[in-house]
């Protein structure tokens, strides 16, 4: 494409989001308790979604998690811009109170395995060459020996041994049995009226760290790796990354009402927490948020991952800049992120959606009482998403009133997922609603930029390559990201690096450090498709 | 023998102050009456008072609710039976009793209850004498706002401006409702707009320079925001909120020196601010004194313990509550 005709599509792009879900064949509603009134708090938490491609055959499927009363759902891609359940032909079916999806290749067969946690038992699919799955969870020893609230997780490979260890947060301690009803306490109020009792006032319990023994089992060591130290927070959303650039991946974890979790990785197993000296575990007034959805990414373009977490009404959503050291700013007003205080926000990620190199920002909301309603306010259970487009200066700039009706669309929406799953170049959301179908946006026309997926393959590292660490420069614009499992709100974005190359018609340089501690550097590439790079062996 | 009688005599009279005090505390309060009737002891004379008080015959109880008792438990309940004889002076003895039983439940509903009539009385005084002064206005739009019913106090005080346009705070509440009422981005240029108002009536008004530096902040209007919070801390100088910010702000433009001196001073003026507190150890932090940083870190910690007290130790209780295996 020459530079001239990119110029004339960029005049002409009007960026315009639709719901195509429809159409997809994506009209399965989601069961997540109670629509008018919820009882008990494990009706509001929701659950995520995946866009995975558990088959190899190029395309993204997109896995959708449900609450009690419906089945978890995997839907294979079938190439002409529809899916197909294919629940029951790989094993899926489910009940119970499904909350969070992550994946990756635990075993380095070469095919993308999956954990969902549950208020309940977890489960470990094991992807049996791309065929079905098989429930691994008791033979890996992922069994849980009494009922948790797990909520978040992610692969991920903490020791660079190339196995992907895998980490999990718990909200809280939950029985029906014991928790107030609604309006039993203080606690169980929202402005007035009366709601489901928590997160306050119900007990904390720990996050959890499962080492990857290299032969099918995992061992606990929550306790002497420091995961289970912090006490008092309720986690959620769990998000990976090497945030202080020592080549060693560290955790941070969204908490609700309570500090948020920055876990440092020391090496050899061992983390410390240490968000509030490092100026993640709070808001700018030193206050804790009710921290939800997350994702990392470097806007900014100076080469460190900043971070992104979604909160709660009446409070602003927050932006760390990274400094560089692994230390952040609070730069959410500075950013242009100071004027949507109205919504609950919860899955969200940085994408290049119009592919001119920097990386944008959705969010999807809703809140969490519906009864909210009763209340006539500007603050409502099912709301719209918000696109905040780039400006490449370190600001954002809120354009969902301009960006299509799908945006606009109202829902109670928790998990979201970002890929391409058609590899156009353009990347879709995958957005799973309470007690609706999904939602899958996708532009009416794509961006005018150049574009490159990356997939990497990992060799001495973990073969999803999660924790990989990607340069990118073209036309003199460097980029990075990083290979992640898990992130958005309990939800899995595509294994693969989608960056957006504005006018640049090739890829001058593409640098990787894998988590093996090799690097590896290509030269002169081409755009506008999707480049698999496996780790060289030495 | 005359011992004995005596003994007898004295142990029938104790027997007959506890028989007293019994039916006192089951609301037999004429038989308690009869039986505390020669009451000698400060307990007895406490309960014979209590029961008076309880038979409406307040002249009486008096002077047995205000003596001085020892005992803790009297004590409160002569206070809180005096609180209701003697209506005069039930505001000095309500303070006292805060000071004394500051955790009492009691107490506190007593003193609610005081401070509510008064209100109530006043309200109810001044709509009937006043119906058209903005202040009925000024006040229905305070009592919207502790309602959440922020439309409604915006209503009220749009009233009590067009009543008296020059009276001072009207604009400024005006403004910090109309910021309460709406989350649309629209809402901080309406409010902006009335604290401006407010500070071409009052033009030092620190508070207003304070919020228009708010709204400013939001906008991402650093610059902006800094002019005003120096202006309202020029106003008011121990503005710990206007100190707080502007020490933040200088912070983010690396003035660790002036960040550090300004928030150092809201937390003397404030040792228990939070904010202040965060906000200094970043400063710390970014200036390179992680020592110091740290020692902030630990009295946030402190400070971020939740209080002791009864509704925390309910939620202990009820932590300690194992879910059902």
């Amino acid at each position: 494409m020459s530079f001239l005709r990119i110029l004339l599509l960029a005049a002409l792009y009007t960026v315009d989001f639709r719901n195509i879900a429809k159409q997809a064949g994506l009209t399965d509603v989601f069961p997540n308790g109670g629509t008018v009134s919820k009882q008990y708090i494990i009706e509001t938490t929701g659950s995520g979604i995946a866009f995975i491609d558990y088959d190899n055959d190029g395309l993204l499927d997109l896995f959708v998690l449900s609450g009690e009363g419906g089945t978890n759902r995997m839907y294979h891609n079938e190439g002409n811009g529809r899916f197909r359940d294919a629940t029951d032909e790989l094993g899926l079916r489910s009940s119970g109170w499904a909350q969070g999806v992550c994946a990756g290749d635990y075993d380095n067969d070469g095919f993308t395995d999956l954990f969902v946690t549950y208020w309940g038992q977890n489960h470990l699919y094991r992807n049996v060459e791309g065929k079905r799955f098989e429930d691994v969870t008791a033979s890996a020893h992922l069994k849980q020996d009494r009922v948790r609230y797990n909520t978040g997780c992610a692969f991920v490979d903490v020791d660079n041994d190339g196995h992907l260890d895998l980490f999990v947060s718990n909200y809280l301690k939950f029985d029906p049995a014991t928790t107030p009803h609604p309006g039993a306490n203080p606690y169980c109020f929202y402005r007035g009226i009366a709601v489901n009792c928590g997160p306050r006032g119900l007990p904390f319990d720990r996050n959890i760290l499962y080492r990857n023994n290299g032969d099918g089992t995992f061992s606990d060591i929550s306790e002497q790796s420091g995961i289970a130290a912090p006490d008092g927070h309720y986690s959620l959303s769990v998000l990976t990354g090497d945030f202080n650039e020592d080549g060693l991946t560290d955790i941070y974890v969204a908490c609700d009402q309570t500090p948020s979790l920055l876990y440092i990785n020391k090496g050899h197993g061992k983390f410390e927490e240490e968000g509030l000296l490092r100026g993640v575990a709070f808001d700018q007034n030193g206050k804790a948020m009710s921290g939800m959805g997350l994702d990392a990414a470097d806007y900014a373009g100076d080469g460190h991952l900043s971070i992104f977490r979604t909160n709660f009404s009446d409070e602003f959503e927050t932006l760390y800049r990274n400094r560089g050291d692994g230390s952040f700013d609070d730069v959410t007003l500075d950013a242009g992120l100071g004027q949507n205080t109205r919504y609950v926000g919860w899955g969200t990620g940085f994408f290049d959606f119009n592919n001119d190199g920097w990386k944008d920002l959705l969010l999807v909301n809703g809140h969490v009482f519906p009864e909210v309603e009763s209340l006539h306010i500007d603050i409502h259970y099912k709301d719209r998403a918000i696109l905040y487009e780039n400006l490449g200066n370190g600001r954002f700039r809120d354009i969902s009133q301009s960006a299509g009706p799908a945006l606009l669309e109202k829902h109670s929406s928790r998990g979201a997922a970002f890929g391409d799953f058609d590899n156009d170049g353009a990347i879709e959301i995958a957005i799973n609603n309470q007690n609706e179908s999904p939602s899958l946006l996708k532009q009416t026309t794509n961006p005018p930029g150049h574009w490159v997926i990356l997939k990497l393959a990992g060799t001495r590292s973990n073969r999803s390559a999660i924790g990989a660490r990607v340069k990118l420069v073209a036309a003199g614009h460097a980029q990075y990201g990083e290979v992640r499992s898990g992130g958005s709100y309990l939800s899995q974005n595509d294994l693969r690096l989608h960056f957006g190359l504005a006018s640049g018609t090739k890829i001058d340089r593409i640098e990787i450090v894998w988590p093996s501690g090799t690097k590896q550097i290509l030269t002169d590439q081409v755009c506008d498709r999707v480049l698999t790079i496996t780790e060289p062996l030495h | 023998m005359r011992v004995i009688k005596v003994a007898l005599l004295i142990a029938a009279a104790l027997h007959a102050n506890d028989d007293g005090i019994i039916a006192f505390k089951e609301g037999r309060y004429s038989e308690a009456l009869a039986k505390l009737k020669n009451a000698a002891s400060a307990r007895d004379r406490a309960f014979l008072a209590l029961t008076q008080a309880a038979l409406g015959d307040c002249k009486s109880a008096l002077p047995g609710l205000t003596a001085s008792y020892t005992d803790p438990t009297i004590a409160r309940l002569t206070g809180l039976a005096a609180v209701k004889c003697d209506t005069a002076n039930a505001f000095t003895r309500i303070e006292r009793l805060q000071e004394q039983f500051p955790n009492d439940p009691d107490v506190l509903y007593t003193a609610a209850r005081f401070y509510m009539k008064a209100f109530n009385d006043a309200t109810f005084a001044m709509f009937q004498r006043t119906p058209s002064s903005y202040r009925v206005h000024e006040l229905s739009a305070e009592i919207f706002e502790t309602q959440n019913r922020y439309s409604d106090a915006i209503a009220e005080y749009r009233k009590a401006i067009e009543t008296n346009p020059n009276a001072p705070e009207l604009h400024y509440r005006l403004g910090r409702a109309l910021l309460l009422q709406s989350h649309d981005p629209a809402a901080l240029e309406q409010a902006a707009s009335e604290f401006r108002s407010e500070l071409a009536l009052s033009p030092e008004d620190g508070a207003c320079e304070f919020q228009l530096g708010q709204i400013a902040q939001v906008r991402g209007n650093a610059p902006e925001a800094k002019s005003h919070f120096e202006r309202a801390l020029a106003l008011s100088p121990s503005f710990v909120q206007a100190l707080i910010a502007l020490g933040k702000l200088c912070s983010q433009e690396k003035d660790y020196k002036r960040a550090i001196s300004l928030l150092s001073r809201a937390i003397t003026l404030q040792p228990a601010n939070e904010t202040a507190h965060y906000a200094l150890l970043t400063a710390y932090r970014d200036s390179g004194d992680m020592e110091k940083a740290k020692a902030e870190k630990a009295t946030l910690d402190k400070l971020q313990k939740p209080p002791e007290g009864e509704f925390s130790e309910f939620l202990k209780k009820l932590g300690e509550k194992q879910p059902e295996q």
